[in-house]
């Protein structure tokens, strides 16, 4: 009978056996290779390029936008173009950028980080980003057809219901809605499942990568957060819109003030599933470049995990222009002051790492400190505009602009870029350039100062949010065109930065596994990383990962070469506990996206749709299911692997 | 760094099918259920936000919803859970013959529930446009409807795996889950079955 304990062995023929892994976790090569791939760092760095691109067309509009408003009644962008810009701007950052280019990163990082092969279900993480990238693309289509959606990326009723939005504009949003929710519920349910069961024997939970914690912090705020706005968009306002429900019509007892309750409890959540990641990014890079654990691992574990909880309590402070109860005001003002406490830990964690070690001001580092910056004053804003008196005098001004985009743009933005810049030796397998890498960060980060610092300004003298054009007579011209200039600094920056990653990427010097001498298990694969990430499971001796392991340091062998496997591992001290198939490539995560796209695109048009496409639907489902190999059948004789 | 001869952890005597939490589709599934209990729960709260909005429950003109179906669900899904626990012990004895038996069993109380949800809708004597009441009624019953038609096509599969030679060792974990999803199912049917269909006669 096969023993279930694992056992020492001291032997390992390590060229065998990496012929062997590398036979058996290699794609197929070419475009059918690339259709088929389950592979998580492939279909992360698509996920992360694709969301990449919706961030230049993001930006492209904020730019038009910037164009229209930088002198009075300019006539750039008519007010219907403006409004389809706004709305577009918006909703690509939010729901076609940040929250798929943070999962992305997790998606493409996480199972190297942790010591696994692959992600827990990968064909599911396939077709996860095929469908992000059909909603994504249906959007973009319409936009193109006139038919961008004009509401705002909050798309409140009753402007969004059916009587003052006659057409398809709001139910090409409310679709989109529907298939980034769906994508971003996949990535949730990949990273919380790895990160519970494939951690490297050894990876017990209170060794585990800052930026792990985040992500995992994150996956669960996904997963109690998106089902409000799948449910107040996909059912609530596309029905209203498509069937005739009166969930928001209050002539038939419906309410608008739903449509804000059931968004913001996404929405606000939503900002912290954006920005969380990016504290991750943070813990990373200042650790390696402090050249020493992050200060108070136990406090900033905590401080994430309180982040999460009370930002669900925080919903209400978008909504405090409305009749809110006395009492409802404030219980959500404290919440929302509160907040700053694990914020302010976490700062003083990171200043007190910086402190106690030895920084080393590389690009990445920068980026970090950027952020330290830009996000505490968006936070000093945020505990002011916490308070009911000063916020119903600010709400919907630029105030609020310059408020949302330094918290944005300083909690993700920044990290991201720093992330981007940190792991680009890992992911090419090249070192970036460190001259232009600093160019690019002075640009990004003086320009958004000049762009929405200006904007406090505009917002206190009463330019309200969403005006496509103002008059010469309320002075908002001068403080206009600087805000507008800055727009276009960091468009010079981000230029700067894309032509550095991408000259580097042919011609940079080869970064070896581990440029930056840092602590986590990725850089302790090769650059770029092989699909089967670890030649060996490495056994995990320390929370310092790379710095604590030892040069004779354990590793795990007898994972099955023959076939796709990973280990599995229990859920606090990550003991070995079974082993398990992980699926190989196909093509039907794609067909199974493709039905899910056509249904959903038609359900925009017809209520029909739901017979129509659940018949491709279900056919491309069953084929998902069916065993293709009749010789692994049960026979009701097979004994355990010996 | 990979020295060629160094001290390692044999895992190669480890299972590789199990059962319950130390099997990654189990922690799926219940990630699942987390979702979609809370997609159950907004569809919850939307339709006792929408209640304030009337001075009576259900609205006046409008009937209380009849009992006969969803009472009959509520029997049958308390009885189904024989069936249920039979299914996930012969999936844990790994017994096919016995398994995909159940799953046939389980296939039909599905097909009945589902079933029951349509006389359900029809019982609540008011079409999802005609108020924000009848609307929100019928967004409860859909959305929790999926659960059940999704579960159907599931066993459906499993039953034509199982029935036509196919069936591998692993499914045998899979079977076990369908069981699992299905007290879910149930359990979060029972207290929207007594908001839609008690609550407006006590209130």
């Amino acid at each position: 009978m096969a023993s279930t304990e694992p056992r020492i062995s001291a032997e390992h023929d390590d060229a065998a056996h990496l012929a062997r892994v590398e036979a058996t976790w290699t794609d197929a090569p070419g475009l059918w290779g690339w259709l088929t791939t389950v592979d998580h760092k492939r279909i992360g760095k698509r996920y992360i390029a694709t969301a990449l691109t919706f961030f230049l067309l993001a930006g492209l509009e904020a730019l038009a936008m910037r164009v229209q408003l930088a002198r009075p009644q300019n006539g750039f962008l008519g007010p219907d173009k403006y409004n389809q810009f706004f709305t577009m701007h918006g909703t690509t950052m939010m729901f076609l950028f940040a929250v798929p280019v943070m999962t992305a990163w997790g998606l493409y990082l996480v199972p190297q980080m942790i010591g696994t092969r692959n992600l827990a279900f990968p064909r599911l993480n396939a077709y996860g980003y095929w469908v992000y990238l059909i909603g994504a693309c249906f959007i973009y289509v319409m936009f193109l057809l006139n038919t961008g959606t004009d509401v705002g990326w909050f798309a409140y009723v009753p402007l969004a219901g059916p009587q003052f939005s006659p057409g398809k504009r709001v139910d090409v949003w409310a679709q989109m809605v529907t298939f980034t929710e769906i994508a971003a519920l996949i990535g949730a349910v990949e990273l919380i499942v790895t990160i519970f069961k494939q951690r490297a024997p050894g990876m017990s939970l209170n060794r585990m990568p800052l930026y792990v914690w985040s992500m995992l912090v994150v996956a669960f705020m996904i997963v109690f957060a998106m089902p409000a706005v799948a449910v107040a968009s996909t059912f609530l306002l596309a029905m209203d819109r498509l069937v005739g429900t009166q969930f928001f019509n209050p002539a038939e007892g419906g309410d608008p003030l739903l449509w804000q309750h059931m968004f913001w409890f996404f929405g606000h959540p939503e900002v912290y599933i954006i920005f969380i990641p990016g504290l991750g990014f943070v813990s990373s890079i200042i650790a390696t470049f402090s050249r020493r654990p992050v200060f108070g691992y136990v406090a900033m574990v905590l401080a994430l995990i309180a982040t999460a909880f009370v930002g669900f309590g925080l919903w209400v402070h978008h909504m405090f222009a409305t009749p809110i109860p006395q009492l409802g005001q404030s219980f959500f003002t404290a919440a929302s002051t509160m907040i700053a406490i694990p914020s302010g830990v976490q700062i003083f964690c990171w200043i007190a790492t910086l402190w106690l070690g030895k920084p080393v001001f590389r690009t990445p580092l920068l980026y970090a400190l950027g952020f330290i910056v830009i996000f505490v004053i968006g936070g000093l804003t945020g505990v002011m505009i916490a308070s009911v008196p000063f916020d119903l005098q600010v709400h919907d001004t630029y105030f609020i602009v310059a408020h949302f985009h330094y918290v944005l743009i300083g909690g993700a933005v920044f990290p991201l870029l720093g992330a981007i810049t940190y792991w680009f030796p890992k992911v090419t397998g090249r070192l970036a350039s460190e001259r232009l890498g600093k160019v690019a960060f002075w640009m990004i980060f003086t320009g958004m100062h000049v762009t929405f610092f200006p904007m406090h300004f505009l917002g206190l003298m009463g330019m309200t949010r969403r005006v496509y054009t103002y008059p010469t007579s309320v002075g908002w011209g001068g403080l206009n065109l600087l805000s507008t200039t800055g727009a276009f600094i960091i468009a010079g920056g981000v230029m700067v930065f894309l032509a550095n990653l991408a000259t580097s990427w042919r011609r940079g010097l080869p970064a070896g596994a581990d440029p930056w001498g840092a602590d986590t298990l990725e850089w302790g694969i090769a650059s770029p990383p092989p699909p089967w990430n670890h030649a060996l499971i490495p056994i995990v001796q320390g929370r310092a990962g790379l710095w604590s392991r030892t040069a004779d340091a354990p590793v795990v062998t007898g994972l099955d070469e023959g076939r796709r496997e990973v280990l599995v591992t229990t859920l606090m001290d990550a003991e070995p506990d079974n082993r398990q198939e992980s699926p190989g490539p196909t093509i039907i995560p794609l067909l199974v996206a493709l039905a899910t796209g056509f249904m959903l695109i038609l359900l925009v048009f017809t209520f029909q749709a739901v017979w129509i496409g659940a018949i491709p639907l279900g056919l491309a489902l069953f084929a998902w299911a069916w065993p293709r190999h009749p010789e692994d059948a049960w026979t009701g004789h097979r004994e355990a692997a010996p | 760094m990979t020295p060629e001869r160094r001290a390692s952890v044999d895992v190669s005597g480890l299972p590789d099918i199990t059962f319950g939490h130390r099997n990654l589709v189990w922690w799926g599934t219940t990630a699942f259920m987390a979702i979609e209990g809370t997609t159950l729960a907004m569809c919850a709260a939307t339709y006792l936000y929408l209640r304030r909005n009337f001075g009576a429950l259900p609205p006046e003109r409008v009937a209380v919803p009849g009992l006969t179906a969803a009472n009959a669900e509520v029997g049958l899904m308390l009885l189904s859970f024989v069936p249920i626990v039979l299914l996930r012990k012969a999936a844990q004895r790994k017994e096919l013959n016995a398994v995909r038996i159940l799953l046939l069993v389980a296939t039909v109380f599905g097909a009945a529930f589902a079933v029951l949800r349509w006389f359900e809708l029809m019982a609540l004597h008011v079409r999802w446009d005609a108020n924000a009441y009848g609307s929100s009624a019928w967004l409860v019953l859909i959305v929790h409807g999926t659960l059940l038609v999704a579960e159907v096509g599931e066993l459906l599969v499993f039953s034509l795996i199982g029935w036509t030679g196919r069936w591998e060792e692993k499914h045998f974990p899979d079977a076990c889950d369908l069981g699992f999803y299905w007290f879910f199912m149930v359990l979060s049917w029972l207290p929207l079955y007594a908001m839609v269909f008690l609550l407006p006669r006590v209130m």
